[in-house]
């Protein structure tokens, strides 16, 4: 085995996990609403997430090839990666990728840890363009597009995430509104029974829709690897090892369950009732689905929690916990540059200590990072036992937790 | 037109998008709870009226439509993962290269 093949074999493990990663982070987007309700109980909630996602990676056919185009240089336009990083085996492209993943997934179980909805796909754009621009230069990140299109840092990944929340906010709040004027006089108990059903139905639109596009991106970043380190030299199709082990990866994620970070969506934010969830997920379905059919890239995290907080302000009287609305702000601001500095950090380290040993050292780097945050995590353990307590019993220690430090 | 443009425009069809499919449905979804209740009268109603016929049947057409918007959503997704897209060029929605 060549030095690149050894490191090409780093790089599609750690991308695996970040798709595991991504999944567990977002089961909340599709089912914190729904296990918040008692629609349904915590582990088939995970289950029929962890299925639907699995069912729509495999539906992804057309292939992601260029993901990374919208932020960083590191592809020519029809996905092959630049000539000037593929000599040696590929391995200048490698380590990019590497380190770029590694940022990602450190930031995901950071904000996991802390149980905050960050994007994912920030995450992981973030790590690309540390580790980019650690490699690169500033000149190797596409930070504006051309002006033909929605495209570069800004158009593909800033604006959009200033924009969907409030969108997805608004519908849900409009949708909230509407269901309560429209159900007025009929008893509670005949409202919540109907509206558990329209809730499962809609979050699994959330699931489904959530398999197509996330576990994509794992697909085609693996995909440029193999193309990088010669092993592959389609650029209309991706091998179906891949597509599978990304599909199951994204799935046994989500089958975990952020329980973190479904018990900060599901109760931390409003108070969600049958009527609420519905609104708030149809409304998260609805525009992930326009979005993805007018080309508008969107981070799934972000339409789900503007969905789930415009619940709360359509709903005559319930009550917003806005502080904790602040803190997720807060941590989808700073998503992208963490992930970049950790990103960046990685590639440094690699390059200093050089070739195989370097990547191999930042591999074993990400692993214990992992294993202490998974320790750390154990200390005060959440999972489908306690997922809904009552949360302001649990916030007095939940001020406790270090919220800021490490940033 | 700057990245900013292009954003707003995208904006505003997603929210007119947004509005009609997820803000409609679950409103429709909610009148046809209230027709369900109105049909099934009693308990279901905080008026205790008598149950309604009319109402059963028309709480399950509005389901209906309600599904046919959610098989939309599924059609979509099932469709963009293989390449195509879906297009109301003719009103009736219909599958088409992307």
């Amino acid at each position: 085995m060549t030095e690149s093949t050894v490191i090409l074999v780093l790089v599609v493990v750690t991308a695996l996990g970040f798709d595991f990663t991504n999944g567990f982070h977002d089961t909340a987007n599709a089912m914190a609403t729904s296990i918040a309700t008692k629609a349904l109980r915590p582990k088939v909630a995970v289950a029929l997430s962890g299925i639907l996602n699995l069912i729509g990676a495999f539906l992804s056919v057309e292939v992601a090839l260029t993901v990374s185009n919208a932020v960083v240089k590191i592809q020519n336009s029809d996905g092959t990666p630049k000539e000037s990083l593929t000599a040696d085996g590929g391995e200048a492209l490698l380590l990019i990728i590497l380190a770029g993943l590694i940022g990602g997934i450190i930031w995901n179980l950071f904000t996991w840890l802390l149980g905050l909805p960050s994007s994912s796909s920030h995450a992981l754009f973030g790590g690309l363009i540390g580790a980019t621009i650690a490699g690169l230069g500033w000149a190797g990140v596409n930070w504006n597009g051309d002006g033909s299109k929605l495209d570069g840092v800004v158009g593909k990944v800033l604006l959009p995430a200033v924009l969907s929340p409030v969108i997805a906010g608004a519908v849900a709040a409009v949708g909230t509104w509407l269901i309560y004027k429209f159900t007025i006089g009929v008893a509670q108990r005949f409202t919540d029974n109907g509206f558990r059903w329209g809730q499962i139905g809609s979050a699994s639109l959330v699931s489904l829709a959530h398999g197509t596009n996330d576990a994509q991106k794992t697909m085609g970043i693996i995909t440029l690897a193999l193309i990088a380190a010669g092993d592959w030299t389609d650029t209309k199709n991706i091998p179906f090892w891949v597509k599978a082990s990304c599909a199951l990866a994204i799935a046994l994620g989500t089958y975990l369950g952020g329980w973190r970070i479904i018990r900060t969506l599901g109760k931390g934010l409003v108070e969600i009732a049958p009527p609420q969830g519905l609104a708030a997920e149809s409304s998260s379905a609805a525009v992930i689905l326009a979005s993805s059919h007018l080309g508008f890239a969107l981070s799934t995290t972000h339409v789900a929690t503007g969905s789930i907080l415009g619940s709360g302000v359509g709903k005559p009287g319930a009550q917003v916990r806005w502080r904790v609305a602040g803190r997720m702000v807060a941590a989808w601001m700073i998503t992208l540059p963490s992930a970049a500095v950790v990103g960046a950090l990685m590639w440094w380290v690699s390059d200093v200590i050089g070739g195989l040993t370097g990547a191999i050292v930042i591999f074993v780097l990400l692993l214990a990072a992992a294993g202490a945050m998974y320790l750390r995590s154990r200390q005060t353990p959440i999972d489908h036992n306690n997922v809904n307590d009552e949360w302001d019993a649990s916030s007095a220690e939940d001020t406790r937790e270090p919220a800021k430090t490490g940033v | 037109m700057s990245n900013l443009g292009f954003a707003l425009e995208g904006a505003w069809k997603v929210l007119a998008a947004g509005l009609v499919l997820g803000a409609g449905l679950p409103a429709l979804f909610a009148l046809g709870i209230r027709s369900l209740a109105w049909g099934a009268g009693g308990e279901a109603e905080d008026s205790h009226a008598r149950p309604n016929q009319f109402g059963t049947v028309l709480g399950y057409v509005l389901f209906a439509i309600v599904i046919l918007g959610v098989l939309l959503g599924i059609t979509f997704i099932v469709a963009s993962g293989f390449g195509k897209t879906i297009s109301f060029d003719h009103i009736f929605p219909t599958i088409v290269d992307k």
